[in-house]
């Protein structure tokens, strides 16, 4: 497996870009790149000439996390201000527009149905469920307290949760905290199932492999990317080599290939099986706060995003 | 039906007729013949017309006289119609090769007499003859599969498809004969494309699923069975290749270490291959996949440790273990039984030997069965050489036997066995290397694993034994490491997953993940053992996780209670020491002050149980007997070796500054001996008590132990230590000593200037220190753009950089929208303080401090904007939300003063707002806090604004007397007193105000003037007010005289003078225009109105050339959305000089009519305009 790089834009936003997705294809048009910045914009680009297709506005601050739903349509970015703005990707009007206390909001997530929105809470130490249909809260679902703590003790702020993510089936969500906690969650009936131990330092992002629903990979601050067997609470696998924090991790469709973006300003490609880095890019001059793989089929494409206002195309064969 | 039966008799008839004019025609007797078959069916009839026609005119409808003929002769059943009916078919279809259903008549015939070798001539002739008689290669491909000649069924198979391209059958012989050829990827193709046309095709499911085994894609393979069990529930196959690809899942997973999870796959696995036991109970290579299944659960079934360990209690615990184990055994039994089973049936397979000896000994290990005679032989050894009597030659079981025998002779001997018979055998080398090394030949243990590594470097245990190897020679620790991590990557066996955490512990790489992933997997398999548990808290410790480490010291402290051995006291004290200790370290005082009495009990309290002790009981308040304790120690600190002796004197020091005070830790440190400061630690303790002590009593001892500061971050260390010192033996009793600081660490960043300890020191100093100019260099003095916020430190670069841009707007505001900073000092190059601010929370989100200078930011920048309505909504909303924070329940000084602020940003957002209720409500609750009144002064000066407001006059003059007596230290407050004094004639002595005023700034001397003519400013503007302009000018002249290069007072001071001017004191017009000039001169960013100003005073002196200059200066000054309606006009009049040469300059770029629409368009109210417009039109 292999990276090459297609294309790069720099100063693609005026600010740090912080966030990636890509919006599945429809029978209109192909998949779409997504992206958030700093700058307080949303900007769609197409790909593999990464030609700006549209810019969005409508955050007062930073965004800091974009999703997109798996049928490619709708969309959702979220601010540091804690506004969840969901809108049309083709139209870009505001379908929805989801309200938390500031800080509550981080990472989101579409599950693979398209139903759900999960929402990491941040410093609700939870994960919020919108329902797609409605746009009302769902369910929400709390890491529960370890005993002996009271409800005003300062620990809580600990299971501050910064990442999410659905399993392909659908049934499981497992989310990331800045203890370094991994929480697993039963989707359908909304139930705490256990916590993944191995991380010390905030779990920024985390991904379950797309062909095994019980594997899940998460990236953390203390520069190691994990591999956990998230039903058997077993970590099986720990891929060490960046020099600093991972901010962001991803798996490619056919299962076999891991992408980071780290603080140490490289994008790294991991062979799952081999569980080693088979290739670093050091193209980007800041930290990556963003890697993705293009859902779907060949040819595979991985983008990347950073600090540095750049965004980064890649082909991955 | 009448009718066509009449047709018929018609037909028949004329037919008859015919044949009797043209008796000799071939044609009209085949065609009789065909409707006698078809239509009459009286077959015998027909045959003898076809006989006829046949030989007539052989040829006929290409042999189709021939086909009928067979087609008859077929039908009727004796040896010699069979045989005629051959040849007819035969005539045909050497007629017609592409005559599908004669060829395959004849074909039929031929296999039915067993003729195949004609066969396969005749289908090779029609195909040859013709391209398009598929049937022919149709059936050649399928004759020459049977006879396995492969690469050519697969030419006449894929020509076949290309007649039938739908046929399942045809794909599935295709894919047979690529799987026969070993091209499985194309097999599997074929064999998808047979199962998509038909999804009941079992064979291509059973056979797709095998290569997919073959080839390692387990769960595509899985699948594939599963689906053929699904069309046939009872296929024996389909249940055994289900069953074994769930094995080879199994143990992919175990390869892993996800030992849970192969567990569950295994015991469906296990269900599987019992069925299939069920099915077919008489193959021994069922029994033997069962068998299999089993082994390898017995050897992957974890120990699952309960969510609530803490509450294991050493029965449970036992008790838990002993289930393990026997579940297991049984699997492990189970497993011996099967393999007997599969022996029994075929006990010529020497394999299932070797199976039965591998099992037999596991069962053993689990079963801890007391002592065999050594010299009796064993059932494992027993059944090996079993296996060894039948293929004496086979290499492999020779090791095993080399594995499972008792007797080391007998082990080397096996093992060379094995080796003579393949010298290769990595494994053979690897045992050896094992056997060696017990005995003490480390020569010969290093040359085996050399060539075992050599050989298959893929191999684990050779890794493991170097590992050991560098372990032993102590000198090379890392690769120690590196060799058994290594070993624990290919193989997560739980021997070498805690010689790994062993290793880890000394060269350092104890919070690894690496290291804890195969800890907690070793845990799963060797609950039994205590260092298992004991390495699992240290682990755990080196994560900071205090109470799962205490937990697994709990666990490791009932292991060992079961374990028989004389050091087992030992390792017991060893255990409760690293208990206590992290007990402590979780805040768990009292249960490590009791662990710490226990052990003391047994007089087992070493130094660091010494130091636990004290502590614990400190923490809990019992200071005397804390004391005492670390009297013990301290005795006992000469005995010591040199870095555990450094440990316990800093111990004792801080121990004893924090119970008796500064002096008793001085005396206790100038009776010590000098030799024990010679490290540094030790040299930072003493330094910071010395830095607490204002009489420097501890100066020679800090001077001698800094000597042995070594690392770059140990200087820089100590330099911010002496730093801090210097604030305070340099302060007074209210004020640090923030100058001999700043000095101090100027001093030093000269020295490492990439130090951003020392660098965020000095920018909070700077900050602190609240001088006019600072702020600025404290925010260019720290690294923002460091990629890792580096830990340590009183202040992150962030902070710095946000409280700065709070002090001076001017600092990180590239482009101020609506404000004119006049500072000289401004960095218009620094990055944006929001956006650092928003980049650090994206960081961490969860930092408060950010979020509140966060907040303060947007509040300034709210306000330069006047309060737009989308920031209030973001700052309403971030207020509310930081207030909610638990962090605000505090009761520290920091936090009510935080709370404080963002109450009173809230107040200011609602006063802004309108919603002066609200206002007031925050207000009040800010000046409830306790808060000195220093700062209190500024919610009661927001709650005179919002009464103000709300015109309650008498709650204003209260809130005014309130003001007045809390007093502020900051001058802006009363300046701002003086103001709402004025504007909402407030009664009181003016005197009061004032003389605080001067009072507050005695401190400050350095900005004195600058706020001596700020508060003059405000006279001044009161004056203008009250229409008194010649005294406003006296008092903006006096400003500027105190604070000459400040531009805005320049400017009031010149526009005042102006005003004057044109009220006719023609004197202030040359005052004006000096002051003009300065402050155009001024400021980076140029101030508006001042050229305009200036250039009115230019033409009112006369000169024209000065007029324009000025005029045109003035126009960019403004921003373009501001730009005033009298601009406009000002343009229209420099346009009206028209002068060719300099058609480029911005007036001319459109005529003046215009410039004056464009001004009337901005204010349409002003007559003048119109009348200008009105001349210029005419």
């Amino acid at each position: 497996m292999k990276l090459a790089g297609l294309k790069s834009i720099e100063d693609a936003h005026e600010e740090s870009v912080w966030a990636v997705t890509w919006v599945p294809s429809t029978e209109t048009r192909p998949a779409l790149l997504l992206t958030g910045s700093l700058d307080e914009t949303v900007r769609l680009w197409q790909p593999d000439e990464l030609v700006n297709q549209g810019k969005m506005t409508g955050h007062c601050l930073g965004v800091a996390s974009v999703a997109a739903h798996p049928s490619g349509h709708i969309a959702a970015s979220a601010s540091l201000d804690s506004f969840v703005r969901v809108f049309d990707v083709d139209s870009n009007n505001t379908i929805a527009s989801l309200e938390a206390p500031p800080s509550e909001v981080w990472q989101l997530r579409f599950n693979p149905q398209g139903t759900m929105l999960a929402v990491a809470g941040g410093g609700s130490a939870s994960v919020k469920i919108w329902d797609t249909t409605t746009w009302n809260l769902f369910a929400t679902l709390s890491i529960p307290r370890p005993e002996g703590t009271k409800p005003t003790d300062k620990s809580s702020s600990k299971k501050f949760v910064l990442s999410v993510a659905w399993s392909p089936d659908g049934r499981r969500i497992a989310c990331g905290s800045m203890d370094g906690t991994v929480s697993v969650f039963d989707a359908d009936r909304g139930k705490f199932l256990h916590h993944l131990e191995g991380h010390f330092m905030p779990v920024r992002s985390l991904v379950f492999s797309p062909v095994e629903p019980r594997l899940l990979f998460t990236g953390s601050d203390d520069t190691h990317v994990h591999m956990y067997d998230a039903e058997g609470k077993t970590l099986v696998g720990a891929m060490s080599g960046h020099a600093s924090w991972v901010l962001s991790v991803d798996v490619s469709t056919d299962g076999a290939a891991l992408a980071t973006g780290s603080s140490d300003r490289t994008v790294r490609l991991w062979d799952i099986n081999m569980r080693g880095a088979v290739q670093t890019m050091s193209n980007h001059t800041d930290q990556v706060w963003g890697v993705a793989f293009r859902p779907g089929g060949m040819p595979g494409r991985l983008a990347s995003v950073s600090d540095d206002k750049s965004i980064s195309l890649y082909d991955y064969s | 039906m009448q009718e066509t039966e009449q047709e018929k008799e018609c037909e028949l008839r004329r037919l008859e007729e015919c044949i009797e004019a043209h008796p000799d025609d071939p044609s009209l007797r085949f065609e009789l013949g065909v409707l006698l078959w078809e239509e009459w069916d009286t077959k015998e009839k027909a045959a003898e017309q076809f006989v006829i026609a046949a030989k007539l005119k052989p040829e006929i409808e290409k042999g189709g006289a021939f086909r009928y003929l067979g087609i008859y002769y077929a039908g009727l059943d004796s040896q010699s119609h069979s045989q005629r009916a051959l040849k007819c078919f035969q005539k045909a279809v050497s007629l017609n090769p592409d005559d599908s259903l004669s060829g395959e008549a004849l074909c039929d015939l031929l296999d039915q007499q067993g003729k195949e070798s004609l066969e396969v001539a005749v289908c090779r002739e029609a195909s040859q003859k013709s391209p398009r008689a598929f049937w022919a290669f149709q059936r050649l491909g399928y004759l020459l599969l049977h006879q396995n000649k492969c690469s050519e069924a697969v030419h006449s198979l894929q020509h076949a498809i290309r007649g039938y391209p739908t046929s399942p059958h045809l794909w599935e012989a295709l894919g047979l004969a690529y799987q026969r050829l070993g091209r499985f990827t194309a097999a599997l193709k074929s064999y998808g494309r047979a199962i998509e046309l038909e999804g009941t095709r079992i064979f291509a499911l059973l056979e797709s699923g095998n290569i997919f085994l073959m080839l390692g894609s387990f769960r595509q393979g899985v699948e594939a069975f599963q689906q053929a069990l699904e069309i046939s529930p009872k296929s024996v196959s389909a249940h055994y290749g289900l069953a074994s690809g769930l094995l080879c899942l199994a143990k992919e997973c175990n390869n892993l270490g996800a030992y849970r999870w192969g567990a569950t796959v295994l015991e469906e696995a296990s269900k599987v291959a019992w069925m299939c036991t069920q099915l077919a109970g008489n193959m021994s290579s069922i029994w033997k996949l069962h068998g299999d299944i089993q082994l390898t659960y017995a050897k992957c079934y974890p120990w699952m440790e309960e969510d609530h360990s803490l509450e294991f209690d050493v029965e449970a615990f036992d008790n838990s273990i002993l289930s393990w184990k026997r579940t297991c055994c049984l699997a492990a039994k189970t497993a011996r039984c099967s393999y007997q089973r599969a022996l029994h049936l075929s006990p010529w397979q020497a394999n299932i030997y070797a199976d039965i000896a591998v099992t037999s000994d596991l069962v053993d290990s689990f079963d801890n069965s007391p002592g065999h005679e050594l010299s009796a032989w064993q059932p494992s050894e027993k059944m090996a050489l079993g296996a060894l009597l039948l293929e004496g030659d086979n290499s492999e079981f020779w090791v095993a036997l080399g594995c499972l025998s008792d007797h080391n002779a007998l082990k080397q001997h096996a093992l060379i066995r094995g080796l003579h018979l393949n010298v290769s055998l990595a494994v053979a080398w690897a045992y050896l290397g094992k056997l060696y090394r017990k005995q003490g030949e480390k020569q010969f243990a290093r040359q085996a694993f050399d060539c075992a590594r050599s050989i298959d470097p893929s191999l684990a245990l050779p890794w493991a034994g170097m590992s050991a190897d560098f372990h032993a020679r102590e000198s090379a620790a890392g690769e120690a490491y590196e060799s058994c991590l290594r070993a624990v990557q290919i193989l997560p066996l739980a021997e070498f997953q805690m010689g790994l955490a062993k290793l880890a512990l000394g060269s350092g790489n104890l919070s690894s993940s690496q290291v804890f992933g195969a800890i907690r997997q070793a845990m799963q398999r060797a609950p039994h053992y205590p260092e298992c548990h004991n390495l699992t808290g240290l682990v755990y410790e080196a994560q900071s996780n205090y109470r799962s480490a205490a937990a697994s010291y709990r666990l490791a402290r009932y292991a060992i209670t079961n374990l028989p051995g004389s050091d087992r006291k030992s390792h017991m004290t060893d255990i409760s020491i690293n208990l206590a200790r992290s007990l402590s370290r979780a805040g768990n005082a009292l249960d490590a002050l009791q662990e710490c009495e226990d052990l003391k009990k047994e007089g087992l309290l070493d130094v660091e149980g010494l130091q636990i002790y004290a502590f614990s009981l400190w923490q809990l308040g019992k200071t005397e007997l804390a004391l005492s304790v670390a009297r013990n120690l301290a005795v006992s600190v000469s005995t010591m070796e040199q870095t555990s002796a450094a440990a316990s004197v800093v111990f004792i020091c801080r121990f004893l500054y924090h119970i008796s005070g500064l002096d008793s830790a001085i005396n206790s440190i100038l009776k010590m001996p000098k030799q024990l400061f010679q490290s540094s630690k030790i040299s930072f303790i003493v330094s910071a008590i010395h830095a607490l002590d204002r009489s420097n009593r501890l100066e020679s001892v800090v001077s001698s132990s800094r000597y042995y500061l070594k690392s770059h971050e140990e200087i820089t260390g100590m330099h911010f230590l002496i730093a801090l010192g210097k604030l305070i033996k340099h302060g007074s009793e209210h004020r640090l000593g923030y100058q001999s600081g700043i000095d101090h660490l100027r001093k030093a960043l000269h020295m490492y200037p990439n130090s951003s300890l020392l660098r965020n020191l000095l920018g909070y100093l700077l900050l602190c220190s609240e001088e006019w100019n600072d702020t600025h260099i404290a925010t260019r003095c720290c690294d923002i753009d460091a990629t890792n916020p580096s830990k340590g430190g009183l202040k992150s670069a962030y902070e710095i950089l946000g409280a700065g841009a709070v002090a001076c707007y001017a600092v990180g505001n590239c482009s101020p929208k609506f404000s004119y900073p006049t500072c000289t000092c401004q960095c218009l190059n620094e990055p944006g303080a929001i956006q650092q601010l928003q980049k650090c929370l994206r960081r961490e989100p969860w930092n408060q401090n950010i979020r509140y200078l966060l907040v303060l930011n947007l509040l300034q920048k709210a306000r330069e904007e006047r309060f737009p309505c989308h920031l209030c909504i973001i700052l309403e909303r971030l207020i509310s939300v930081a207030l909610s924070d638990e962090v605000y329940h505090n009761t520290g000084m920091s936090y009510e003063y935080k709370k404080f602020q963002l109450l009173l940003c809230a107040s200011e957002i609602c006063l802004q707002g309108g919603n002066l209720t609200s206002c007031i409500n925050r207000a009040k609750n800010a000046s409830s806090i306790m808060l000195p009144d220093d700062c209190l002064f500024f919610a009661h000066l927001l709650l005179l604004r919002a009464y103000a407001l709300e015109c309650d006059t008498v709650n204003l003059q209260k809130e005014y007397i309130r003001c007045l007596e809390l007093k502020t230290d900051h001058h802006i407050g009363w300046i701002c007193l003086k103001f709402i004094e004025y504007r909402y004639e407030l009664q009181s002595d003016l005197d009061i105000l004032e003389s605080s005023f001067k009072e507050c700034s005695k401190e400050r001397m350095n900005s004195w003037n600058r706020w001596r003519a700020l508060f003059i400013l405000v006279q001044g503007l009161i004056s203008i007010w009250s229409q008194d302009i010649i005294s406003a000018e006296q008092f903006f002249a006096q400003a500027c005289s105190l604070a000459g290069d400040e531009s805005s007072l320049l400017l009031c001071h010149g526009a005042t003078c102006m005003e004057l001017s044109r009220q006719g004191c023609s004197q202030f017009l040359s005052l004006a225009v000096r002051s003009l000039t300065k402050a155009q001169k001024g400021p980076l960013i140029p101030l508006p109105i001042v050229s305009a100003l200036l250039a009115q005073a230019a033409g009112s002196l006369g000169s024209k050339e000065k007029w324009e200059k000025n005029l045109r200066l003035e126009w960019p000054t403004w921003p373009q959305e501001m730009r005033p309606a009298e601009l406009f006009f000002q343009m229209h009049l420099l346009a009206r000089q028209l002068k060719a040469s300099s058609a480029s300059r911005i007036e001319f770029c459109q005529s003046p009519e215009k410039w004056v629409l464009r001004a009337i368009h901005t204010n349409p109210s002003c007559m003048r305009y119109w009348k200008v417009l009105q001349k210029l039109v005419e």
